[in-house]
C-alpha cells in the first residue's frame, strides 16, 4: 500500500511537472506566434499608432524689482480661426444672428450686420481657416469660446484657437535695454542674461492618436513642466523714470547722439537705474543700445585714477602745490592744453577741481615717466583691464595702452593721465567713483538681487567687493578733491541748497569708429555721489554730442542731469532722509514759500538753507507751519490738527497728505501720481472719523 | 578563494543557487533598462532603481542564505503560527489597508515603515501550512471529510480574504493549491468539485460586487472583456493599450532581440519593470532569451522535484514541491499574461520584476526549499561517509525535530496518522531502510 502511495505521488508530481512544462512551451510558442504571425501587423501598427511626445510648455518667469513691481511678464495671446466647413447648416442658420451680435459686441469694431454678412459669405464659401482675430486677450478668447456655434468646439463649431505667449513689459520703454526683450529672433538685456533661470524646463507627455484623430494623453506618462523662476532686479523705476526724463531733456536740448545715466547704490553696488538713449533718424530717442557698457575714452573723470595712483604710491598730497604753467605744457612733440587757460601755481585739489589737464599730465609725467608700467599697474589693480562683471550680457573688453605696444609713445602717459589713450565704459567710471564714495571698497555692479520661485526666494545675490582701492587717508584726500569740484570747480553750477554732492566733470574729444577728433564730437560726463558726507548713491552721466555742438562741457550737458536725478533721490525720502521737500517748500523769485509739513521735514529744509532749526520738543513729528513773525523772521509754529475740519492739501506730497488725513481719522484713497491736485472733501468742511476721502494727484 | 569559501558555505542544491543567481542577474539588466522613464519622471538618477534593486536582491540572497541554514523541520511549527497570523492580517488589510492605485492590498508595518502586500505573506504561510497538513493526512486523504476538508478549508479561508481586493491572486492561489492537492493525492473528482465550486464562488462574488457596487467588478469585467476582444479583426478596435504594447514589444524583439538596453516599448508600456518585464526581456533578448527564462524556471522546478524525490519525510517533500510549484506557476502565469495567453492579472515575475517585499517573500520560499535540500544532502552525505556516530547524531536530531512536528499537531489529530505520515517515505523510499528515523513517538 505504501509503495503505491509513493508511486502515486510520484506519478502525480510528474504529471504536474509535465503540465507546467507544457504551459511553458505554450508561452514560448505563443511568443513565437506573436512574432511571426502578428509581427508584421504589430510593427506596422506601432508606426501607425502615432504615439508621440507632446511638449508641455513651461511658463517663463517674471522680472520684478525689489519693490515688487512687475517689469516683465508673459501674457497669453490667442489667434482664432474658424473652420466654417464643419458647422452644421441648421446650427448655423439658427445661431448666426446671435453670434454676429455677440462678436460685434465683443470687438466693438464692426456692426452685427457686417459680421453676419462676412460670416454668411465665409460659410457659403466653406472657408476652412477664416481669421477671426489676432492677438486676442485671454478674456476675449474665453468670451468667443462661449458664443453659440463656437461653444461646440473645434469638431462641430469650427473654433480653432492658437495660443501664443507674449512677453510684455508694463513700463514699456522704461529701462527697455536693461530689462531686455524676449522674442524668438532676439533676446537682450536681463532676459538674455538670466534666460536659463527664466526659461524653466518644458514637461512632456506621451499622446496617442485615437481612432477619432484626437491626441489622447496616456495616463501616467506626464512629466510636469518646471516653470521658470522669477528674477528680482535692483532697478528703482521711480529713479529710472526721472533719470530717463532728465537725460532725455538734455539730449533733446542739444540734439546729442546718445546719453547714458547710471545710478548705483554706494554700499552694495546695486544698479538702481540704467538709462541708455540713442538718437534715432527721426530725431527721437530710444533705448537702442547699451551705451553704459561701451568702452570709450573717459576724459577728465579719469584724472581720479591718476590722483589715486599718486596717492597710493605716497608721491603727493592733494594740498601740495602744482604749477599748471598757464595751462599749456609741452610733452615731447605735443602740447597739453587746459580748456580754460591761465592757471598757474595751485594746490593739487584745486587743479583737479578746475580740471587742469596740464597740471594732471605734468604730475603723472613727473612721477611715472621713468617707469610708466607702474602707472599701468594701478589700472590693473583697479580692474580696469577687465569687464566690471555686471550680470548683464554684452560687456566688451576695455583697452589700455601699455609700454611696449606699438601704440605707446612718450606722450601716451601724460595723455592717459587726463583720460585719453584708454577705453573704459561709463559703468567702469561709475564703479570707480563709487569706490571712493564707499570708503575705498570697490563694489561689483549688479542688477539682480534675488531669484524667486512661487513667490519664495530661492537664491539671493549678495554685494561683492572687488577690491579695496585705497586707504582711508587716500580716500579722504580724493573726497576733498571731488567735493571741491562742486563747491568751487567745474561743477559749481549744480550745488544744491538742500544737500551736498561730490563729483567730477569730464569733457573728452571723441575719436571713435568713423569719428575723428576734428569732427568736433565730444563726450561730456559727470560722475559723482551724494550726499557728499555719507554717500548713498553714485550717479554717472555720459553724453555724446552731435558734431560741432555749441554745448559740450560735462558741466553743461551732463551735470544738470546728475542734479535732477540727485534731487529726485533726495526728495524720494529714501532711507533715513526726511523729505519730500518740494511738496511743501518752494523757492520763487528768491522767496521761500512753504505749507504745512512734519517737523522733521522742516528741520531738513532749514538745514538746507543753513538756518537754525527750532527744536519744538514734543512736536517732533507733528504738523508744523512756517510763518514769519513781526520782524519778518521765519518762525515755525505747531499746526493745529483740525480733528473735525477738512484741511487743504493742495500741493502737498502724498506721504504728508496721507499722514495728515490718517491723523484726522479719514480713509484715504489715492488716484494718480505726484502731488495733491484736488480732494473729494472741500477744505473747511466738517469731517467724521472713518469717512472716505479721494485724493487726485497730478 | 572567497568565492570558494562562499560556495562551501552555501549548502543545498547548487543548481538552484545558480538559477537564483541567473534570475537576479536578468532582473538587474531588465530593471535597469526599463526604469529609465520612471527614473526620469520621478526626477531620480537613471541608476536609482537599479541600485535599489541591487539592494533588494542582495538582501533577498541574504534571506535565502539565512533561511536555508535553518533545519526545515522547524518550519512545521512556523507554518501553523504564520498561517494563523496571516488570516487576521488579510482581514485587516481588506478593511484598513493602503491601496496603491488598485484594491487595498498593502499594509504598512509600524516602526520599520515598510509596506508589504499581505497576500504575499498569506501565500507563503498557506503553502507551508498545506505541506504540513497534507503530509499528516496522507492515510485518509481520499476521504472527503477526514482528508480533503482539512486541507481544503485553510485554502478557502485564505482565498476568500484575498479575493475581494485581488481576485487574480486569489484565483492563482486556488489554481496552485489545486496542483498541490493533486500531488498530495487528493481525489480527482474532489478537485473537479472544487473547480466547479470555485467558478460558482467567483461568479457570485462578481455578481455581488456588480450589483452592490462594492469591490472591483468593473476592473475585472474590463479585463475579461479586453481579453476576449482580441478575437476582433481590427487591431485598432482592441482598446487594450498595455497588451497591445506588450505584443509590439515581443514583435520588436525577433528571435535574437534588439540587444540589452535597446527596448523601444519601455517608454510606452505601463509598468515595464514589473508586470510586463517579460515583454521587455523578449524585446531586448529575443525569443531565445524568453525561452531561456522559461527554461530556468522549469529547471528550478525540476531540481525541486529531485529534492522532493530524495526527501524521506512527507512534510519536507511537500514543502519543497509545493513552494516551488507556486513560484514557478506564478512565473508562468505572468509570462502567459505578457504573451496574451491569459487575461491581465496583477502578478509579477518572481525574482525578476522590480520589487521589495515580494522578492523577500520569494526569497524565504527559496530558502525553505534549499533548507530541505540541504537536509537531504546532509543526510545522504552522512550515510555515504558511513560514519555511524554521525548518523546516530543526525538521527537523534531528526527524532527530536520530527517530534517537534508532532507537538505542533492539534491534539484532536490521531497520533497514528502522524506516525503513518512520517513513515510513508521511510518505508517506501529507495533508501528507506534506515529504520532509525522512525519517530520515537510511534
Amino acid at each position: 500500500m505504501s509503495l503505491s502511495i509513493k508511486q502515486d505521488i510520484r506519478f502525480r508530481v510528474y504529471m504536474a511537472f509535465t503540465g507546467i512544462c507544457l504551459f511553458g512551451i505554450a508561452i514560448v510558442i505563443k511568443a513565437a506566434m506573436i512574432q511571426f504571425q502578428e509581427g508584421p501587423k504589430l510593427r506596422a501598427l506601432a508606426k501607425e499608432m502615432h504615439t508621440r511626445f507632446d511638449t508641455l510648455k513651461a511658463d517663463r518667469g517674471n522680472i520684478y524689482n525689489e519693490d515688487g513691481v512687475l517689469l516683465s511678464s508673459s501674457i497669453p495671446e490667442f489667434e482664432v480661426h474658424i473652420d466654417f466647413s464643419v458647422i452644421d447648416s441648421g446650427l448655423f442658420a439658427k445661431n448666426i444672428d446671435t453670434l454676429a451680435g455677440c462678436v460685434a459686441n465683443l470687438f466693438a469694431d464692426k456692426s452685427a450686420e457686417i459680421y453676419k454678412e462676412e460670416f454668411v459669405r465665409a460659410y457659403n464659401d466653406g472657408e476652412k481657416y477664416y481669421l477671426l482675430g489676432r492677438k486676442l486677450k485671454y478674456y476675449q478668447h474665453e468670451a468667443l469660446r462661449s458664443f453659440p456655434i463656437f461653444n461646440k468646439g473645434k469638431g462641430l463649431g469650427g473654433f480653432i484657437s492658437d495660443p501664443k505667449e507674449k512677453r510684455e513689459a508694463p513700463y514699456k520703454t522704461l529701462a527697455y535695454r536693461t530689462i531686455g526683450i524676449f522674442r524668438d529672433s532676439n533676446v537682450t538685456g536681463l532676459e538674455a542674461t538670466y534666460n536659463d533661470t527664466l526659461t524653466g524646463e518644458n514637461g512632456r507627455r506621451i499622446v496617442q492618436k485615437s481612432t477619432g484623430g484626437a491626441w489622447v494623453p496616456i495616463e501616467g506618462s506626464e512629466v510636469d513642466p518646471q516653470n521658470g523662476k522669477d528674477i528680482v532686479t535692483t532697478l528703482d523705476m521711480n529713479i529710472q523714470d526721472v533719470a530717463e526724463h532728465a537725460l532725455l531733456s538734455l539730449l533733446q536740448k542739444y540734439e546729442c547722439l546718445y546719453g547714458t545715466c547710471i545710478v548705483m547704490e554706494v554700499k552694495t553696488g546695486k544698479i538702481r537705474t540704467l538709462v541708455n538713449l540713442g538718437r534715432q533718424t527721426d530725431g527721437s530717442y530710444f533705448e537702442d543700445f547699451n551705451y553704459a557698457m561701451i568702452p570709450t575714452e573717459p576724459g577728465s573723470t579719469f584724472k581720479l585714477v591718476t590722483l589715486l595712483s599718486l596717492l597710493n604710491d605716497k608721491m603727493i598730497n592733494v594740498d601740495d602745490i602744482v604749477d599748471a604753467e598757464g595751462g599749456a605744457i609741452r610733452f615731447g612733440n605735443r602740447t597739453m592744453n587746459d580748456s580754460h587757460l591761465g592757471l598757474h601755481a595751485m594746490p593739487i585739489w584745486k587743479a583737479y577741481a578746475e580740471s587742469s589737464n596740464a597740471a594732471m599730465a605734468k604730475l603723472a609725467n613727473q612721477h611715472y615717466k621713468d617707469n610708466p608700467s607702474k602707472y599701468i599697474e594701478h589700472l590693473t589693480k583697479l580692474h580696469l583691464d577687465q569687464p566690471t562683471g555686471i550680470d548683464l550680457a554684452g560687456e566688451r573688453r576695455t583697452v589700455i595702452t601699455k609700454p611696449g605696444m606699438t601704440t605707446w609713445s612718450n606722450t601716451t602717459l601724460p595723455w592717459m593721465a587726463t583720460g585719453y589713450g584708454i577705453l573704459i565704459s561709463p559703468l567702469h567710471t561709475c564703479m570707480l567713483y563709487n569706490a571712493i564714495a564707499n570708503d575705498g571698497k570697490m563694489m561689483r555692479p549688479y542688477l539682480v538681487s534675488s531669484i524667486r520661485e512661487y513667490g519664495k526666494e530661492v537664491k539671493s545675490f549678495a554685494p561683492h567687493m572687488i577690491e579695496q582701492v585705497g586707504d582711508s587717508n587716500t580716500i579722504a584726500q580724493l573726497r576733498k578733491c571731488t567735493r571741491a569740484v562742486v563747491t568751487e570747480g567745474t561743477g559749481k553750477g549744480i550745488e544744491s541748497p538742500y544737500y551736498t554732492m561730490s563729483g567730477k566733470t569730464g569733457t573728452a574729444q571723441v575719436a571713435d569708429k568713423g569719428i575723428r577728433y576734428t569732427d568736433g564730437v565730444y563726450q561730456g560726463s559727470f560722475v559723482g555721489y551724494m550726499p557728499a558726507e555719507a554717500p548713498k548713491y553714485t550717479i554717472c552721466v555720459v553724453i555724446r554730442t552731435k558734431p560741432h555742438s555749441a554745448a559740450y562741457y560735462g558741466g553743461t550737458i551732463a551735470a544738470p542731469v546728475f542734479r535732477m536725478v540727485a534731487d529726485k533721490i533726495f526728495s524720494e525720502n529714501m532711507g533715513a532722509w526726511a523729505g519730500p521737500l518740494d511738496s511743501f517748500a518752494k523757492t520763487n523769485n528768491g522767496r521761500l514759500t512753504s505749507s504745512m509739513a512734519t517737523a522733521r521735514n522742516y528741520r531738513t529744509l532749514l538745514n538746507g538753507i543753513k538756518k537754525p532749526a527750532p527744536t519744538p520738543g514734543d512736536y517732533l513729528n507733528q504738523m508744523m507751519q512756517m510763518s514769519t513773525d513781526s520782524s519778518k523772521k521765519m518762525t515755525i509754529l505747531p499746526a493745529k490738527l483740525f480733528r473735525d475740519i477738512m484741511p487743504d492739501l493742495k500741493g502737498m506730497g502724498l506721504k504728508d497728505a496721507v499722514y495728515m488725513l490718517e491723523t484726522c481719522g479719514l480713509q484715504v484713497q489715492v488716484m494718480g501720481k505726484g502731488k495733491v491736485q484736488s480732494q473729494s472733501i472741500i477744505p473747511g468742511t466738517r469731517i467724521n472719523k472713518g469717512q472716505n476721502v479721494i485724493l487726485q494727484l497730478s | 578563494m572567497s568565492v570558494k569559501k562562499l560556495l562551501n558555505k552555501t549548502k543545498g542544491d547548487q543548481v538552484i543557487w545558480a538559477v537564483v543567481m541567473v534570475l537576479s542577474l536578468i532582473s538587474l539588466l531588465a530593471v535597469y533598462s526599463s526604469t529609465g522613464s520612471l527614473a526620469y519622471r520621478s526626477e531620480k538618477a537613471s541608476s536609482f532603481f537599479l541600485l535599489k534593486q541591487v539592494m533588494v536582491l542582495g538582501l533577498g540572497l541574504l534571506i535565502i542564505y539565512w533561511v536555508h541554514n535553518i533545519n526545515y523541520t522547524k518550519f512545521a511549527k512556523v507554518a501553523v503560527l504564520l498561517y494563523f497570523i496571516s488570516i487576521p492580517l488579510l482581514l485587516y488589510t481588506l478593511l484598513f489597508g493602503t491601496s496603491l492605485n488598485e484594491g487595498s492590498r498593502w499594509i504598512k508595518l509600524p516602526v520599520v515603515n515598510l509596506t508589504f502586500q499581505t497576500s504575499d505573506l498569506a501565500k507563503l504561510a498557506l503553502f507551508m501550512f498545506l505541506a504540513r497538513v497534507l503530509s499528516m493526512k496522507q492515510a485518509v486523504i481520499k476521504d472527503f471529510k477526514k482528508g480533503f476538508l482539512p486541507v481544503l478549508l485553510p485554502m478557502l479561508l485564505t482565498c476568500a480574504f484575498i479575493a475581494p481586493a485581488n481576485l487574480s491572486t486569489a484565483l492563482m492561489l486556488g489554481a496552485t493549491c489545486s496542483i498541490v492537492f493533486y500531488i498530495g493525492r487528493v481525489q480527482v473528482k474532489h478537485l473537479l468539485l472544487l473547480g466547479a465550486v470555485g467558478i460558482m464562488g467567483v461568479t457570485l462574488l462578481f455578481v455581488g460586487s456588480k450589483v452592490t457596487g462594492i469591490g472591483r467588478a468593473k476592473t475585472w469585467e474590463k479585463r475579461i472583456m479586453d481579453f476576449t476582444d482580441r478575437s476582433k479583426k481590427d487591431p485598432k478596435q482592441e482598446d487594450v493599450y498595455q497588451v497591445q504594447q506588450a505584443k509590439i514589444a515581443i514583435a520588436n524583439g525577433g528571435v535574437t532581440g534588439r540587444g540589452p538596453g535597446n527596448s523601444l516599448q519601455r517608454n510606452f508600456l505601463p509598468h515595464p519593470y514589473s508586470d510586463f518585464i517579460y515583454s521587455i526581456i523578449i524585446e531586448e533578448y529575443g525569443l531565445l532569451g524568453g525561452a531561456a527564462l522559461v527554461f530556468f524556471y522549469l529547471l528550478f522546478l525540476w531540481r525541486s522535484i529531485l529534492i522532493f524525490k530524495r526527501c524521506p519525510f512527507a512534510f519536507g517533500a511537500f514543502l519543497a514541491v509545493g513552494l516551488s510549484i507556486t513560484l514557478v506557476f506564478q512565473a508562468m502565469l505572468n509570462m502567459a499574461v505578457n504573451v496574451h495567453l491569459v487575461p491581465v492579472t496583477g502578478l509579477t515575475l518572481p525574482m525578476v520584476s522590480m520589487g521589495g517585499s515580494s522578492i523577500w517573500f520569494t526569497s524565504v520560499a527559496i530558502g525553505i526549499i534549499l533548507s530541505v535540500s540541504k537536509y537531504v544532502d546532509e543526510m545522504e552525505g552522512g550515510k555515504k561517509k558511513a560514519g555511524k556516530r554521525k548518523i546516530e547524531k543526525q538521527e537523534k536530531g531528526v527524532v527530536t525535530t520530527d517530534s517537534a512536528v508532532d507537538d505542533a499537531i492539534d491534539e484532536e489529530e490521531e497520533e497514528e496518522n502522524a506516525e503513518i505520515a512520517s513513515k510513508i517515505f521511510v518505508q517506501t523510499g529507495k533508501r528507506g531502510t534506515a529504520g532509525g528515523v522512525i519517530p520515537a513517538g510511534a
